[in-house]
């Protein structure tokens, strides 16, 4: 099983995560798999996301800490740097990962780009439109999608 | 026969070709031109050459001199110099400036620290804590790139081979941690990496950056060639960008376009993006199989000349380009503008347009294809039909060399010819007298090749046949081969020369005459 010969770095960073959670954040490793994490990120303050709950799933694959973690949405969310299918365009999850980064250090980044989108540095087209061209309209549709698909249930 | 005995054979060769009037046809190019010199003729690369192929170790060599001299003119290490001359494009010039301008500032930009700044280790002590995997080593198995900032062996050399992996971005390696921007440099490199793999492909990557950023070097285009060749002279002109590789590509260095003379850059930049723009296909299927003009049957175009056969049992003979009787056959390179007008009277603009474009384009495509089936046919006439001559002949290979001699003027005269139907296509319309000129002489140039084109593809075959003694005739193919060739080779370059001296002896002698002299010339020879 893939969990046996588990790189200490990855044991030492979930026994940090789990221990000492950043605020708002939660992961934790799915139980058949160790490379596999739920993780959930509350929609941060003075957001349109705020009172949200989203879901993530992380993943590391046999290269990591080399290449970056596979992270995606599970929650649908409106926010012109997540696609449809949840995945995220964030610079440290691509050509600026570094190894000396942890999960820890790309939840924060995700949940940062939570509080700033940047509709310049688009990975959903439409939605960056409608975010440059009418951002209080933008912001109310995010905090329609926050109450429909982040709350309750 | 040595290689002396070899040329004074084409010299005499010269007056026994059957067909003479090959001869007058310079008659009538730029007088006082030099006279038949077959050594100059020769070689396309000879003293006047202005370009040096590199090979892998002429490049390592070239790099590693500017290397050595920025790290003696800067006191810095030859690593520092690398990153200093490949953040500036391999300018050695550049470097200087930049550096005694503002050293500070160009530390800062390619993450090369100060020395006092290097001392201050974050973790002082026997053991450290390393950034990426996190576990603990003693000293000397923690490395930092001068920032202090601590990774083992081996998250180093993973790291190293990552980027490595990643491509040549590795060259602008820096220390892991994100907020840091210390340069990870060459020699770093050199002690860090996993494998021999690792170094090499970074020196690959090294090598790559010093010839794709020098403006003076370019790679050869030619397929799977490893060669990169450096231009030295000015280029344009009368200088040509062309360039003859040792992978035997021959290709302008200027735009990296297969050669191209008499036609400049420009006119194959929109001559080619015109072809984009037709459906290319379809062109292409129009230069491959026309209707046997006797039976009406497809016929696909599968020699290289242009002396069609057709099927049994039609077998007539016609020429592939004006479908014309090949035995009535005069030339047929000549746009027949007056005909066309006569048909198009009350056709829109547009379809005439395409109709001369068809013309040239039929042409160009046509001696396109024939020169990848001359390229195809020489490889094959080297392989096997050489072998096969030394048998039935009974001759040494270096005899024969004549052959490949003639099977590459053959190539190049067809790059030639092609690309004189773009020089064709863009002759302004109202220059009746230079574009005249420029037919006949064209048609000329298609004429001498076709009969070594055929001389060579065809009259060959015969003394294939193992009669268990050299055939009578190969002497006279011979010297007949060796004869065409080297009229043909004096033919195209004269009229390379007159094309893209844009025909300018028409302006000279000012007047219709030339255009008018130029056939009986031909005809009286
Ligand atoms: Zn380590
Ligand atoms: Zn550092
Ligand atoms: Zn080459
Ligand atoms: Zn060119
Ligand atoms: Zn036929
Ligand atoms: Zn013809």
């Amino acid at each position: 099983m893939a969990n046996s010969n588990l790189p200490r770095r990855i044991i030492k960073e979930t026994q940090r995560l789990l221990s000492e959670p950043a605020p708002g954040i939660s992961a934790s490793p799915s139980e058949d798999n160790m490379r596999y994490f739920n993780v959930m990120i509350l929609g941060p303050a003075q957001s349109p996301y705020e009172g949200g709950v989203f879901k993530l799933e992380l993943f590391l694959s046999e290269e990591y800490p080399m290449a970056a973690p596979k992270v995606r949405f599970l929650t649908k969310i409106y926010h012109p740097n997540i696609d449809k299918l949840g995945r995220i365009c964030l610079d440290i999850l691509k050509d600026k990962w570094s190894p000396a980064l942890q999960i820890r250090t790309v939840l924060l980044s995700i949940q940062a780009l939570l509080s700033a989108p940047n509709p310049d540095d688009p990975l959903s087209e439409n939605i960056a439109k409608h975010w440059k061209t009418n951002e209080t309209e933008a912001v109310e549709t995010a905090k329609e999608w926050t109450r429909l698909y982040a709350t309750g249930a | 026969m040595d290689e002396n005995d070899l040329n004074s054979d084409h010299v005499n060769s010269d007056t026994t070709v059957d067909d003479d009037d090959a001869d007058c046809y310079y008659d009538f190019f730029i007088k006082g031109d030099d006279p038949m010199d077959p050594e100059d003729a020769k070689s396309h690369q000879g003293s006047g050459q202005k370009y040096t192929i590199l090979n892998q170790a002429d490049m390592r060599k070239r790099q590693e001199d500017v290397i050595a001299e920025v790290s003696t003119v800067l006191s810095v290490s030859g690593a520092t110099a690398t990153i200093l001359l490949r953040h500036f494009n391999w300018s050695v010039g550049n470097v200087h400036e930049a550096w005694f301008a503002d050293e500070d500032d160009v530390r800062k930009r390619v993450g090369l620290l100060d020395y006092d700044k290097q001392l201050s280790d974050v973790n002082a002590g026997d053991r450290a804590s390393c950034g990426i995997c996190f576990d603990v080593y003693p000293r000397d198995r923690i490395f930092s790139v001068g920032c202090g900032h601590p990774f083992c062996r081996e998250c180093w050399g993973g790291y190293i081979r990552s980027a490595i992996n990643n491509g040549p971005g590795c060259l602008t390696l820096r220390c892991p941690d994100p907020s840091c921007s210390a340069a990870a440099d060459r020699d770093v490199i050199d002690m860090l990496a996993l494998s021999d793999d690792d170094k090499k492909k970074y020196s690959q990557y090294l090598l790559r950056s010093y010839v794709e950023e020098n403006k003076k070097i370019k790679w050869c285009p030619g397929p799977d060639c490893e060669y990169a060749v450096e231009f030295d002279g000015g280029g344009g002109g009368e200088d040509s960008w062309d360039v003859s590789c040792l992978c035997y590509y021959s290709f302008c260095w200027n735009c990296l376009e297969d050669s191209h003379r008499p036609v400049d850059c420009q006119t194959v930049s929109s001559w080619l993006s015109k072809n984009t723009d037709e459906s290319e296909t379809k062109i292409w299927i129009l230069a491959r199989t026309k209707p046997c003009p006797r039976c009406q049957k497809s016929i696909e175009k599968n020699g290289g000349c242009m002396h069609m056969t057709c099927n049994p049992p039609c077998r007539y003979e016609f020429c592939w380009i004006c479908l014309g009787d090949w035995y009535n056959h005069g030339t047929c390179n000549r746009y027949n503008e007056a005909a066309d007008v006569e048909a198009d009277k009350n056709r829109e603009d547009a379809e005439k347009y395409v109709t001369k474009y068809t013309h040239y384009y039929d042409r160009w495509a046509a001696n396109h294809s024939s020169r990848q089936k001359a390229i195809a046919d020489m490889q094959r006439v080297q392989s096997m039909q050489i072998r096969r001559l030394i048998e039935t002949q009974g001759k040494a290979g270096y005899e024969l060399l004549f052959i490949t001699d003639a099977w590459e003027q053959i190539i190049g005269c067809r790059q030639v010819l092609k690309w004189t139907y773009a020089y064709g296509y863009y002759l302004p319309e109202n220059e009746h007298t230079k574009r005249r000129l420029f037919e006949f002489l064209q048609g000329e140039a298609e004429k001498g090749l076709e009969r070594l084109h055929e001389c060579a593809e065809l009259e060959l075959n015969q003394f294939l046949v193992d009669y268990g003694r050299p055939s009578e005739g190969f002497r006279e193919f011979e010297v007949k081969l060796k004869g065409l060739t080297m009229v043909t080779r004096k033919y195209f370059e004269k009229l390379v020369r007159a094309l893209e001296n844009g025909l300018s002896e028409v302006q000279v002698s000012g007047s219709e005459e030339i255009g008018q002299n130029i056939p009986m010339t031909s005809a009286e020879g």
